[in-house]
């Protein structure tokens, strides 16, 4: 029982009172970022870095990560209340989160955010603890191939999600595809769709279409519903907590979905967006209640939110183990630790224990303190309700553009904004999800290098797709998540039928 | 009440926090004077995101400089990312005349002009100083069939098909042709046929995990696998053996035999036509600089060897470097002017 021993001299480190005050400021600092669009994870812990030269290591770590997991808690604050996913780990909150919101349980929604979050984060901690070093060889185990195949699933499975609406979901999927290829193309260098454009040459950020999909597109359509005086506001309010019933439905799906979230944060490069989709479309086909997926069905939130903080302490694996950054976030917290003198990689467990263990001790006291925090401040937050949509827009507009701004300084992104803004509209007036656009515009670019990169290893042979264990099981989960909506409504009419006749 | 208590909250925060990430960047003309100068703060600029390299750097130059009180006025670093840092050469082409900008750059600068990315180039600068360097490495899994790079060599003489190189950065940019220099100057012909597999970030799992043969990066990335002997170095690129520990032990390209370096370089640049007065002052102060203790102790804790060079003696290693980069890139049919 080593690791407990070694897991106890990392809360002496976390419990010390600047370390205590540190993780509660990432942690708070984290979810105000995660809530406001465009401001995700990355940018909190980079508007940090300065400070870290000031902090020392420890504490330094312990707030940036404090500042991830808090945005994992926040993000979906604003998926619930205004259908604004504050970054892309919480798209997956707007699908249930909101609708919830609407019939009037946003209490329940806001509630059931924190503590499906709680747990996810919790338990990703107590895996870590003892799973760190064999997930990190396991992950080594993708290569390009099961890579391509981990994101084709992630994308089918996502686009495959409305019953019935397969073309819409692809046409969606495909749209977010054709954005993902601009830029330069790391395999040849050569830039594509860039028009001489140079912002254009490091592609379109996932979060400018984000902002634009769903802040904009929101905006647009409460415009209209204002005009035709449509729009209700909410003005009573309830006690931020879930029902018994709540409860029994997503108990199983929160506990499924973080093993689930930590494992996918792990690999480098996948996250917390592909971590939460995948964890919403698995509940949606193995709950009874799937029919009620999307108009507002409690697990539909609590899976996705539990999958996301769960990724966030899995993504810390490959850094803390490795030294290779997991996510965007991670880089900068690595760049932070090398600016401190410390080398991330295998020999920082052994040559750093306290701050190692450290770290994951502050994240079991750090997931219990943003609980705390977060579900008084959702009673407060609830109350964006009950704001005239003749303020909340023109405000929810203004922090589209200044999010959009903050993500690169650029006036580019203002443009594209618009642009995408406005197709966002019409793809709901049309009724196509936006939710496969966003995955495929995060993971298209990814999945076309791992594609060509594994073509180029296997000098042509498309025999590589199918060589590990890995890809096939990933393979054979692609056709499932296709194939499963169609064949259980035929069992279930079957079922029907043979009720009709008894 | 309490609403818009907190919608005054909400918009005050988040404006703070796009002043505070937009860096408070400030316009300001030249001023003719100079024995004041610098009066007002000075905008230091990384071209590529907080935590990167080239932020690293220049974060590190301006807190040496602010301890060291070196200097006085206010020295906020600004990140200006995009298009390989192109977009921020842009930008100094807008501020043409500026005494009150500071960027960094390394060998991208003039790659990205040469494989057309951007039209302006390193002579679209005032270089000031050109302050570290890091080295090329090669590393391979530790159970690899090759010992020496000259093993990868002779495989590629044999077969240009038969080793996989990847890299962290694109092709044409640093990581595929330092590889590329190595093994012209071993007589490798066919340069174009040698496959180079571009990974963002995560190269070093693939190294890792054996999906590819050799793993070409810097050598700050690594030091950490190579300490635990998950991987194994089998040259750098340095005209020297450098650093201590394991690093020590590596030996460098030219010692095995092939007459060849390559050097990651970083330097200072202000904008086009910075005044004199300017370029003299940040001259004098880099060069005291490098002198400080302090200095010397950042560089050790980023394993960064030193790599001063004045303004002059940097213009000329350029002018060099960029010749010599042209020859690879036209080689490989990536020559873009």
């Amino acid at each position: 029982m080593e690791i407990l021993s070694y897991l106890l001299n990392g809360f002496t480190v976390a419990l010390k009172p600047m370390n205590l005050m540190w993780v509660t400021i990432g942690g708070v600092l984290g979810t105000i970022v995660g809530m406001l669009p465009g401001l995700g994870p990355a940018t909190g812990v980079a508007v940090l870095l300065p400070l870290t030269f000031t902090m020392g290591p420890e504490a330094s770590l312990i707030t940036m990560a404090g500042i991830y997991y808090g945005a994992m808690f926040g993000g979906s604050r604003s998926s619930i209340l205004i259908n604004t996913p504050g970054d892309g780990a919480a798209i997956a909150a707007t699908f249930d989160g909101y609708p919830m919101a609407q019939n009037g349980r946003a209490e329940a929604a806001l509630a059931m955010s924190a503590i499906a979050s709680f747990i996810g984060g919790i338990l990703a901690a107590i895996v870590m603890v003892f799973v760190a070093q064999p997930v990190a060889k396991f992950a080594l185990k993708f290569g390009p191939a099961e890579y391509f195949m981990l994101m084709v699933f992630a994308l089918s499975a996502t686009a495959s999600m409305a019953k019935g609406n397969l073309t819409r979901g692809f046409i969606s999927m495909v749209l977010g595809l054709m954005i993902a290829t601009v830029g330069i193309d790391a395999q040849s260098g050569l830039e594509r769709f860039t028009f001489g454009i140079l912002e254009l040459q490091t592609g379109i950020d996932f979060l400018v279409v984000i902002i634009a999909v769903y802040a904009l597109g929101e905006v647009f359509k409460a415009f209209k519903m204002i005009k035709e005086g449509k729009k209700k506001m909410q003005t009573k309010f309830g006690k931020i907590w879930i029902t018994k019933e709540d409860w029994k439905r997503s108990k199983w799906p929160i506990l499924r979905s973080a093993p689930l979230g930590f494992f996918i944060g792990a690999l480098p490069g996948a996250g917390g967006t592909m971590a939460s989709l995948i964890a919403y479309n698995n509940e949606k086909q193995l709950s009874e209640h799937s029919d009620e997926f999307g108009k507002g069905a409690i697990e539909g939130l609590a899976a996705p939110e539990s999958a996301n903080n769960a990724a966030s302490v899995g993504a810390l694996i490959p850094m803390l183990t490795l030294g290779i950054p997991g996510s965007g976030t991670t880089a900068v917290m690595m760049g932070a630790l090398l600016m401190l003198g410390l080398q991330p990689g295998p020999m920082l467990f052994q040559q750093h224990p306290n701050l190692a263990w450290g770290l994951i001790a502050s994240m079991f006291i750090g997931n219990m303190i943003l609980a705390i925090v977060n579900i008084p401040l959702a009673g407060v937050l609830v109350r964006v309700l009950s704001i005239p949509p003749k303020i909340l827009y023109p405000i929810i507009l203004g922090l589209a553009f200044v999010g959009t701004y903050a993500i690169s300084n650029s006036i580019v992104d203002f443009y594209l904004l618009v642009i995408f803004g406005v197709m966002g509209y019409f793809m709901s007036k049309t009724k196509i999800p936006t939710a496969p656009l966003i995955l495929a515009v995060i993971v298209g670019n990814s999945m076309e290098q791992s594609f060509r990169q594994a073509l180029t290893i296997s000098n042509g042979s498309y025999g590589i797709f199918f060589k590990s264990t890995i890809s096939i099981i990933l393979f054979i989960l692609t056709i499932v998540s296709i194939m499963y909506p169609f064949v259980r409504d035929k069992i279930k009419k079957k079922k029907s039928v043979a009720g009709l006749n008894n | 009440m309490r609403i818009k208590k907190m919608v005054t909250v909400v918009v005050v925060v988040s404006l703070a926090l796009s002043l505070v990430l937009s860096g408070c960047t400030q316009k300001q003309a030249s001023s003719g004077g100079n024995a004041d100068y610098p009066k007002r703060p000075m905008e230091f600029i990384a071209p590529g995101g907080a935590g990167g390299g080239w932020d690293l750097t220049i974060r590190t130059v301006a807190k040496v400089l602010q301890d060291t009180k070196l200097v006085s006025v206010p020295m906020p670093v600004t990140n200006r990312p995009g298009g390989g840092g192109g977009v921020n050469l842009a930008y100094l082409q807008e501020k043409k005349g500026s005494d009150s900008i500071i960027s960094v750059y390394s060998p991208p600068l003039i790659l990205i002009n040469l494989n057309g990315s951007t039209d302006f180039s390193y002579k679209d600068t005032t270089p000031l100083a050109r302050l570290i360097a890091d080295y090329g490495v090669f590393v391979v899994a530790k159970d690899s069939k090759f010992q020496t790079i000259n093993d990868v060599m002779e495989a590629l003489k044999k077969d240009p098909k038969s080793v996989k190189i990847g890299g962290n950065s694109s092709a044409g940019s640093m990581d595929h042709i330092q590889f590329l220099m190595m093994a012209k100057a071993a007589g490798v012909k066919n340069l174009k046929e040698i496959d180079y597999v571009s990974f963002q970030e995560s190269g070093a799992s693939q190294i890792l995990g054996g999906h590819i043969d050799l793993f070409s990066t810097g050598l700050g990335e690594v030091q950490g696998l190579l300490e635990s002997g998950d991987l194994k170095a089998l040259a750098h690129t340095a005209e020297k053996r450098v650093g201590t520990g394991v690093v020590a032990e590596i030996p460098t390209v030219k010692e095995q035999g092939i007459d060849a370096t390559f050097v990651n370089w970083r330097g200072l640049f202000g904008p086009p036509e910075m005044p004199d007065y300017a370029v003299k002052y940040w001259t004098d102060v880099l060069a005291k600089m490098v002198e400080t203790e302090e200095w010397k102790e950042a560089r050790e804790r980023n394993n960064w060897d030193d790599a001063y060079l004045d303004a002059d003696e940097f213009k000329a290693f350029l002018d060099k470097t960029n010749e010599d980069y042209k020859g690879i890139l036209e080689e490989i049919g990536m020559l873009k002017k």
